[in-house]
């Protein structure tokens, strides 16, 4: 559960988010809008990146904004961004260990939960690979089985689907309804895959100009007039 | 699901038959090495001595470049730090020679410490500079203390009156003393690997891909910066020390501030992205000029050569000298599969 309180994030001139309030309350959260509606300005104030003006934040009754990026991670705020970050010195088994390196879990434990992790993206095959010789959707789960493994409490992906073919965005829509029976977490999808958010979102919101547009029921927002509107001209959603 | 097992299958083949090909070229290196002794030349084994010392200066140069991509024109200076700690404790304490070479090695990795703090604001040529200064600094510094020579106080420095530091009880003559440098520059290549295969490699990559991507996954990006500095200054405070063993004194003209930068563009050529270009590196520091005064040419041309091979390096070859023979390796070993 995730409390969003009067935020507003400004570079300069331009407000990123302006006054934003909500409560995201589903196992899996669809946070759609156009292009620099400011929703990896969203993420990125969540990650502490980015430093709000204004606002508060409470995840699960607790104030985000006081801890520190990598503390954020270590609670359980876990992320992939917009552009694709494996390491490609690491293998497949690594780049998903890094997340358990920060955290104190003895070692039988810890090749149990990272397997697991690999297994449940479909990458056990690949686990003592160079992530080099990875084809792009192979990354992309790799960040995601680094996303899930540990226990998540918030898992945020930023345009997860972008640039894959349909049969690659199945897979990973297949994955990505699977995180919350996997982990428990609860999971923050951005992405312009109008049907991707439908079949995976419980809710969505939508953001345009840095405000709330709506928040509520995906399918019900789907249909929302004023979401057509933000839309407008925009194919995704005819 | 896709067959990997096809896609990847000749790949596991390859990593199955390269288990034993990665300890090949070590352990040759390795007898080699021990082996240089037995030619019977004082000169040359000196030469080899040093060699050896700034393998392991080299190696923590090259890891600071290649992990954090930060460049310190600061490590001979750094070296001078380890090497005056370990002589001052030497005249002072006569502690077996492996604790004062231990305590020189932890006091640099302190003073690393403290480059890394500008180090965590700025990188690349801001931070460059600024190791410049540290090493001019520290030059103009024990150009005023000098090295201890078994004089009083606490600078331990007499005009008059040197003594000699004592070498490790096992390593008195200078062969012994070779191998000595070739043991411990082994085990500073361990250090560095058994640091690079476990977290805080894992937590270096992931900074190297984005600082973003580190935090995001928990790691302390401060943390292992400074500690990436802090190991890098330990290995130039152990070759300090050691090169303080070999001599057993220093003098403050042998800390220039060129030579921290000559290394460090020597560390790029060589190529910082394989083991073994930490010790092109030395080999092209110490035997190149010594090799071009043998042969009659003053070691300065060297120097020509140097900013030759610095130009190749960025222009066409940015794994350097140990990149290029990697690759020309790989490349016969494949050729060879291919024929049995
Ligand atoms: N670091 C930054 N500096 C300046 N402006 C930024 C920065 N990050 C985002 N913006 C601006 O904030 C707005 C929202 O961007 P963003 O959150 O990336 O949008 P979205 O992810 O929805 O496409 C855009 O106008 C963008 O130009
Ligand atoms: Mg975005």
């Amino acid at each position: 559960m995730i409390s969003i309180d009067k935020l507003t994030v400004k570079f300069g001139g331009v407000t990123a988010l302006d006054a934003v309030c909500v409560d995201l309350h589903a196992t899996v959260c669809g946070i759609i809008g156009p292009n620099g509606a400011g929703k990896t300005t969203f993420l990125n104030v969540m990650s502490g990146f980015n430093t709000p003006v204004e606002g508060s934040i409470t995840v699960f009754n607790q104030p985000l904004l006081k801890m520190r990026p990598h503390e954020r991670a270590r609670w359980g705020l876990r992320r992939s961004f917009q552009q694709e970050q494996v390491a490609d010195e690491l293998t497949v088994f690594e780049n998903v260990a890094v997340i358990l390196d920060a955290l104190r879990i003895d070692r039988a434990d810890r090749h149990a939960m990272i397997d697991a992790a690999l297994e449940f993206v479909h990458l056990s095959d690949l686990r003592n690979h160079k992530t080099e010789n990875l084809s792009s959707l192979e990354r992309r789960m790799t960040e995601i089985a680094r996303c899930i493994v540990g226990q998540p409490r918030i898992v945020m992906l930023d345009e997860p689907g972008a640039g894959f073919s349909q049969t690659e965005v199945e897979r990973l829509r297949d994955v990505l309804i699977g995180i919350y029976d996997f982990s428990g977490a609860m999971t923050l999808l951005i992405d312009h895959d109008v049907d991707l958010i439908r079949a995976t979102c419980v809710e969505t919101m939508v953001l345009d100009f840095g405000s709330l547009v709506i928040n509520g029921k995906t399918e019900d927002v789907l249909e929302d007039e004023r979401v057509r509107r933000v839309y407008l001209g925009v194919e995704e959603l005819e | 699901m896709k067959n990997y097992g096809e896609k990847y299958g000749h790949f596991e083949m390859n990593q199955i038959s390269g288990q034993w090909r990665r300890w090949l070229a070590p352990i040759i290196i390795l007898i080699v090495a021990l082996s240089i002794p037995a030619m019977g030349s004082a000169l040359w084994l000196k030469v080899f001595t040093s060699v050896a010392i700034y393998t392991i200066t080299a190696l923590g140069i090259s890891l600071l470049y290649r992990r954090l991509g930060q460049v310190s024109l600061a490590h001979v200076a750094l070296m001078g730090c380890g090497g005056w700690v370990t002589l001052r404790l030497s005249h002072a304490f006569h502690l077996p020679f492996e604790f004062q070479l231990f305590a020189g090695g932890v006091f640099t990795a302190i003073v690393g410490m403290v480059l890394a703090y500008p180090a965590l604001r700025m990188r690349g040529l801001y931070l460059a500079l600024v190791t410049l200064m540290a090493a001019g600094g520290f030059s103009i510094l024990i150009g005023i203390i000098q090295f201890p020579n078994g004089g009083d106080g606490f600078a331990g420095y007499a005009i008059t009156a040197i003594t000699h530091m004592e070498r490790p009880y096992l390593a008195q003559s200078d062969e012994a003393f070779f191998v000595y440098c070739i043991m411990i520059a082994v085990l500073a290549y361990a250090l560095v690997y058994a640091h690079e295969h476990a977290k805080p490699g894992r937590a270096w990559a992931l900074i190297r891909r984005s600082e973003a991507s580190a935090m995001a996954a928990g790691i302390n990006v401060t943390f292992y910066k400074v500690w990436g500095f802090a190991l890098s200054g330990f290995l130039a405070g152990i070759a300090g020390g050691l090169l303080a063993g070999s001599l057993q004194f220093l003098d403050a003209r042998s800390f220039p501030v060129g030579e921290s930068v000559m290394i460090f563009a020597l560390t790029v050529v060589g190529g910082a992205w394989h083991w073994f270009g930490a010790i092109i590196a030395a080999l092209l520091f110490r035997l190149m000029p010594a090799l071009l005064n043998d042969w009659g040419v003053s070691g300065d041309a060297a120097f020509i050569f140097f900013g030759a091979a610095l130009m190749h390096a960025l222009a066409t070859a940015p794994k350097g000298i140990a990149g290029q023979i990697a690759g020309l390796a790989s490349r016969l070993m494949k050729s060879g599969d291919r024929h049995d």
